[in-house]
């Protein structure tokens, strides 16, 4: 009787594929978005205010004119960054919490070659922003080999290395790279050398974006049409099978974890290059984090990871209109994220709610995520 | 010898002030993964409590129903990761992200809503340092350990407490059982679901005793992210004390120290920055197996399914 | 409240069984494993469990353990109906379980895992020195030894399974139900268990025992039911039957015992060969202790031995999986030892491991990315590093077909497939590239009749072709009936070699490691 509703199936494997696909990896994020603004709005009444009103103006800040676009857009840029840092180690089956150190070295990195690179114009953005790329790969690959040659666990030292990176990040930034004047943080990049905007109507988006979006369609091909992809999806999925295959697990856990940490350093290159030009002390905060939340709504895929981004791009940009329209606060827009992250993974919640058979097509987030921490 | 003492004395009082917080937060830690329950949230639910003790010192003018506040925030938010990791099977990594944001962007929407605007909260009646006779005056250790406020006392009598209590009591024999083989503890007749609430609660109810101490202990009114990662280093500590009360007790109280001297030490021999990475590196060398390899529980960060 | 009952009159006429299962059925899914399962206990009685891998025995004794709830069905208890809800429940009511993989905490020490739950105390805190001593009279009372002070993480196996048993009796069981407890013995061991099994019976214990060998339950057992396919095909009294009825019952049909096997007339060269083999294991014990072995051309090597006797890891280091900590590996010849798995499949080795769940297949993938699990690399998968996912699925598409793998959908996810159809996407795999050499690690383990008999014809045509094969296999009769010639392999050294022709007996003593120097108890 299986066999028969398998064959079934088999004979139209693109109807299938699009179903597990397309609705099965919708599925989850959509649900707990859908949940998380139901709460927020519960929260909006409970303090008084219209939550109606308050989505309005959020979606208006948005998405309603252009410049509202030009501030998701410029939001969304380094989370896209940070999203396929989580993503790509993900597929490897490792947890990157480590994107938020990583984008600071990187973006210590862009400061400090952005100033002194600077007399080579816009010859100096792609150069700048390969060194970020070099020194994120290299500050990411430190927790890939405490984790190949240690055994220790990736969770717990790049969520440490996180606080070293910063700390050492502003030690450079205030120390020998600091800046005349009362404000802690580096020199400013000569405006030559910064990455253009796109356009005066988009406001400070830049073309940044655009290296993003190349990054997302680095990572698919690099996860989807390359022999490094397909080991890396391999020994996520199943270390056993990828090591009986004769794929070197200690190998792949570092470039993994090495080239998550670059895209990260490439998104705290693009973040100094582009929007702040320098980088200031303290710096933008919580990018990392929230790389996690984007990539696992998304699915750990870079198209979902780009979405993503968008979205929590949007709701942090639509968060200022909205204070300013309503009296809602503006950190609405993290808590809104935080319930979003919560729900996102919460399997038998989903369950709960929809019924096994959808948990089933939305399972496959690209890898196991109930395995352990132990040693 | 005189400017050694005169420094000395202050240097000590502030490691025990800099490592109270982590002590508590780092003993909650304890029974959460003990209970195999990683517990990266303990950063939000510092903060949280640190919060709600605020506003309940705030509302009520007394800083111990502020401490009631800050306890039950702090279970509120733990007994939500609870549910969301054991109840719902949501990854508790993730989960624990997200109490961290959650407390972020709560506090900070909370500051707005109760008190009508960021920053910094109005000041509170908070916990005032009680000297104990005859012991604060032994000479150098007497200020440093007697002259505290009754949360550090709490804190002295709670590392043996909880030492006990997973130790040597049947509740910390299946705590310690959940965590390392939740099957065995289940086919033994304990529920493993309760077993890890009882675990992430208390992680909850210890942590707002740090956070209670850092609002209304150190400091007398809240500011925006006033933990500061103090979650994280209580982390720190509990794995580079190898998930063991004393052990966890004593590297918060190295990681207080050093925190304190670069505080009180004027001249930057060594960045400030670089005494910030000392606990960080510190684990990380733990981790790594340099000086015996910290193991964590064997079935930490697994939801436990029965089928 | 569950005081065990005194052993005498253990027969009591009338009085109601220990305990009667009656009609029950457990669905998951679409699979039913249980169809209107029915059996009965008596007291002091021991009732084999009999059924093949997958049969239901398993999901049965879960239900009577509270793990499952059942569709339908009642479990009655001395003559009263009960409903168990949890394991907790089961244990209150006198129900006690050793499992197949034991549920042990290993950084505890024995005392502490046998009262864990049910902990003595003193005080507010644990009373350790009265589980110490409650452990060494339970130990003593039935020749169960242990020492209750030392961590289970240092025991051995057979030891590790008299704390389980202990951990039942100290809750005063009156049921025992015992999965597979002899999977991970020696016939020396399985036979110290049995003593003690009957010595419980005599004390009033009843005792269920879930085995898929039969000759285990003629000397043990009174009475065994036997289930197939979820449902009780019979249930016979252990003195009137025999091996070949209870295989007939269980399997469903006569057993063929010989494989219709051509006759190779001379073996070729050495194909695969070891020279004074040295393997540790994942937890860094030496597994596999000096072993010497040549596999020829057109022959079958039958490796015979009790699971965990090193032949797993003897596999792992021959083909490349695990790193060699002594001795040599030729393969055609040439010194293959410092080769990676990837470079000896190139030079014509196929694996197929054991565990095909964990190791064979990545469960997530399409089953056109397991088919080119080892060769994504070189042409026409992959060039300059680039990966060709069209030129895979046309591949395994025609491989699938090939191996009568069903689904042959190359998009199909491994997860989604039968154990035996699972094998057959692994043998295709394998077999496709025409290897020289063939490591068969248990082909057939959980896998379906069809599926076995496809297996089995797979490996004897390589042979016909002349290819190399190393069978490592737990189950006695597919290495008799298969190998041209067999070892025998014991604590990590081989034993003995054998002809296809030698009784169970005299594989048992190979196998129980007889006669062989052996230092470390």
């Amino acid at each position: 009787m299986s066999e028969g509703r398998r064959e079934q199936e088999g004979r139209d494997p693109l109807l299938r594929r699009i179903l597990t696909g397309a609705a099965g990896a919708l599925l989850f994020p959509l649900l707990a978005i859908l949940l998380s603004f139901a709460i927020g709005a519960v929260i909006v009444l409970a303090t008084g205010n219209n939550p109606v009103a308050a989505y309005v103006a959020l979606f208006n800040g948005a998405l309603g004119d252009p410049s509202a676009v030009g501030r998701t857009l410029l939001n969304a840029t380094p989370l896209i960054f940070t999203g396929l840092a989580v993503a790509v180690a993900f597929r490897a089956g490792l947890f990157n919490i480590g994107g938020e150190g990583q984008l600071f070295i990187g973006a210590v990195t862009a400061a400090w070659l952005g100033v002194s690179l600077g007399f080579l114009g816009p010859l100096a953005i792609p150069v700048v922003l390969a060194a970020c790329v070099i020194t994120g790969f290299l500050w990411g690959s430190v927790p890939g080999m405490l984790k190949a040659y240690f055994g220790a666990h990736e969770v717990i030292t790049t969520i440490m290395l996180n606080f070293v990176a910063i700390n050492f990040a502003y030690y450079l930034a205030q120390n020998p790279l600091r800046q005349e004047g009362p404000i802690p943080g580096t020199e400013t990049v000569d405006l030559a050398a910064r990455i253009p905007a796109i356009s005066f109507a988009l406001g400070r988006a830049n073309y940044g974006f655009f290296v993003a979006l190349l990054a997302a369609v680095a990572v698919y091909l690099l996860l989807w049409r390359t022999r490094r992809g397909f080991e890396i999806r391999a020994v996520g999925l199943s270390p056993g099978a990828a090591n009986y295959a004769g794929m070197r697990l200690g190998l792949n856990t570092i470039l993994a974890l090495a080239i998550g940490g670059s895209l990260a350093g490439l998104g705290g290159g693009v973040e100094v290059l582009g929007t702040y030009g320098n980088m200031d002390v303290p710096f933008v905060a919580n990018l990392g984090f929230n790389g996690i939340g984007v990539a696992l709504l998304g699915r750990n895929h870079p198209a979902g990871v780009v979405l993503g981004a968008l979205l929590f791009g949007g709701l942090y940009a639509g968060a200022q209109e909205m204070q300013f329209a309503t009296d809602v606060p503006l950190q609405l827009a993290t808590v809104l994220l935080a319930i979003i992250l919560l729900l996102v993974t919460a399997t038998k919640l989903v369950e709960f709610i929809v019924g096994k058979r959808a948990r089933a097509l939305a399972s496959g987030a690209g890898t196991r995520l109930e395995r352990g921490l132990g040693s | 010898m005189e400017d050694f003492f005169g420094l000395l004395g202050p240097i000590l009082q502030s490691t025990v002030r800099n490592a109270t917080p982590l002590v508590f937060a780092a003993l909650g830690g304890l029974f959460s993964e003990r209970s195999g329950v990683v517990n990266i949230g303990l950063e939000g639910l510092m903060l949280i409590s640190a919060f709600a003790g605020v506003v309940g010192a705030n509302l009520s003018g007394s800083a111990f129903i502020g401490l009631g506040t800050a306890v039950a925030a702090g279970l509120l938010f733990a007994l939500i990761h609870a549910l969301m990791t054991v109840t719902f099977e949501a990854d508790q990594i993730i989960s624990g992200t997200a109490i961290n944001l959650l407390a972020l962007g709560g506090t900070g929407f909370l500051m707005v809503a109760i008190f009508g605007s960021g920053g910094t909260s109005p000041r509170i009646e908070g916990f005032e340092s009680v000297a104990i006779p005859v012991l604060s005056s032994i000479p150098l250790l007497g200020p440093a350990l007697f002259d505290q406020s009754i949360l550090v006392y709490l804190m002295y009598v709670l590392v043996p407490v909880v030492f006990f209590v997973v130790f040597h009591t049947p509740f910390g024999l299946r705590l310690r059982g959940t965590g390392e083989a939740p099957e065995a503890v289940d086919t033994a007749g304990v529920n493993v679901a309760r077993m890890r609430y009882y675990g992430v609660g208390l992680s909850g109810v210890l942590a707002a005793f740090g956070g209670a101490y850092l609002s209304m202990g150190l400091l007398s009114a809240f500011t925006e992210n006033m933990t500061a990662g103090r979650g994280f280093i209580a982390l720190a500590a509990l794995i580079f004390g190898r998930w063991n009360p004393i052990g966890a007790a004593g590297a918060a109280l190295l990681f207080g120290f050093a925190q304190a001297v670069t505080y009180s030490v004027n001249e930057q021999a060594i960045p400030i920055e670089f005494i910030e990475m000392i606990p960080y590196v510190l684990t990380i060398i733990a981790l790594a197996g340099l000086g015996g390899r910290a193991i964590a529980p064997a079935a930490i960060g697994k939801p436990y399914r029965k089928e | 409240m569950s005081d065990r009952v005194a052993g005498d009159g253990a027969s009591s006429k009338g009085a109601p069984p220990v305990l009667e299962m009656r009609g029950v059925t457990k669905r998951f899914g679409a699979v039913t494993a249980n169809d209107g399962v029915s059996l009965t206990l008596g007291r002091g009685e021991i009732l084999g469990l009999l059924g093949e891998n997958g049969a239901g025995k398993s999901t049965l004794m879960k239900i009577l353990y509270g793990l499952y709830t059942p569709d339908e069905g009642e479990v009655f208890l001395d003559g009263e109906r009960v409903e168990i809800r949890d394991p907790k429940d089961a244990v209150s009511r006198g129900i006690g379980m050793v499992h197949q993989h034991f549920t042990l905490i290993p950084p505890l020490t024995v005392a502490e895992n046998i009262v864990l739950g049910a902990e003595p105390r003193k005080g507010l805190s644990l009373n350790l020195e009265e589980a110490v001593r409650a452990t060494e009279e339970l130990s003593e009372r039935y020749g169960l030894k242990v020492d209750p002070r030392s961590r289970v993480a240092d025991l051995s196996v057979g030891v590790r399974q008299r704390v389980e048993i202990l951990k039942a009796l100290y809750r005063n069981v009156r049921i025992l139900v015992l999965d597979e407890p002899t999977a991970v013995l020696t016939p020396q061991e399985t036979e110290d268990l049995f003593a003690v099994l009957k010595e419980l019976v005599a004390d009033g214990l009843s005792i269920i025992l879930i085995t898929h060998k039969l000759g285990e339950l003629l000397g043990v057992s009174d009475e065994i039911t036997i289930i197939r396919d979820g449902r009780v095909v019979d249930t016979v009294d252990a003195a009137d039957t025999d091996e070949g009825e209870l295989a007939r019952l269980m399997v469903g049909r006569e057993v063929l015992l010989r494989v219709e096997k051509e006759e190779v007339e001379t073996p070729g060269g050495v194909r695969l060969a070891a020279e004074n083999l040295t393997v540790r294991s994942s937890t860094g014990a030496l597994a596999v202790k000096g072993v010497d072995l040549e596999v020829r051309g057109g022959e079958i090597l039958g490796m015979a031995g009790v699971d965990g006797n090193g032949q797993t890891e003897l596999a792992e280091a021959l083909a490349g999986t695990r790193p060699v900590e002594g001795g040599r590996v030729f393969l055609d010849g040439a010194d293959a030892t410092n080769l990676g798995a990837d470079a000896r499949q190139e030079r014509g080795l196929a694996y197929v491991p054991e565990d095909r769940g964990t190791k064979g297949l990545v469960q997530d993938f399409a089953l056109y990315e397991n088919n080119a699990l080892k060769t994504y690399d070189e042409p026409p998968f992959s060039k300059w590093g680039w990966i060709f996912p069209k030129v895979m699925r046309r591949r395994a598409a025609e491989a699938l077909r090939a191996y009568d793998v069903r689904p042959a959908d190359p998009e199909a996810r491994a997860g989604s497939l039968s154990g035996g159809n699972q094998q057959k996407a692994v043998l295709a795999r394998e077999l496709s590239g025409d290897p020289g050499v063939i490591i068969a690690a248990q082909p057939t383990r959980g896998v379906d009749v069809g599926a076995i008999e496809f297996i089995h014809g797979q490996l004897l045509k390589q042979r016909a072709e002349g290819k190399a094969i190393l069978l490592i296999s737990l189950e006695l009769e597919e290495v008799r009936s298969l190998s041209d010639r067999i070892l025998v392999m014991y604590a990590g050294r081989i034993v003995g070699e054998v002809g296809p022709e030698a009784t169970d007996e005299q594989l048992g003593l190979l196998m129980a490691g007889r006669g062989v120097e052996e230092k470390s108890a």
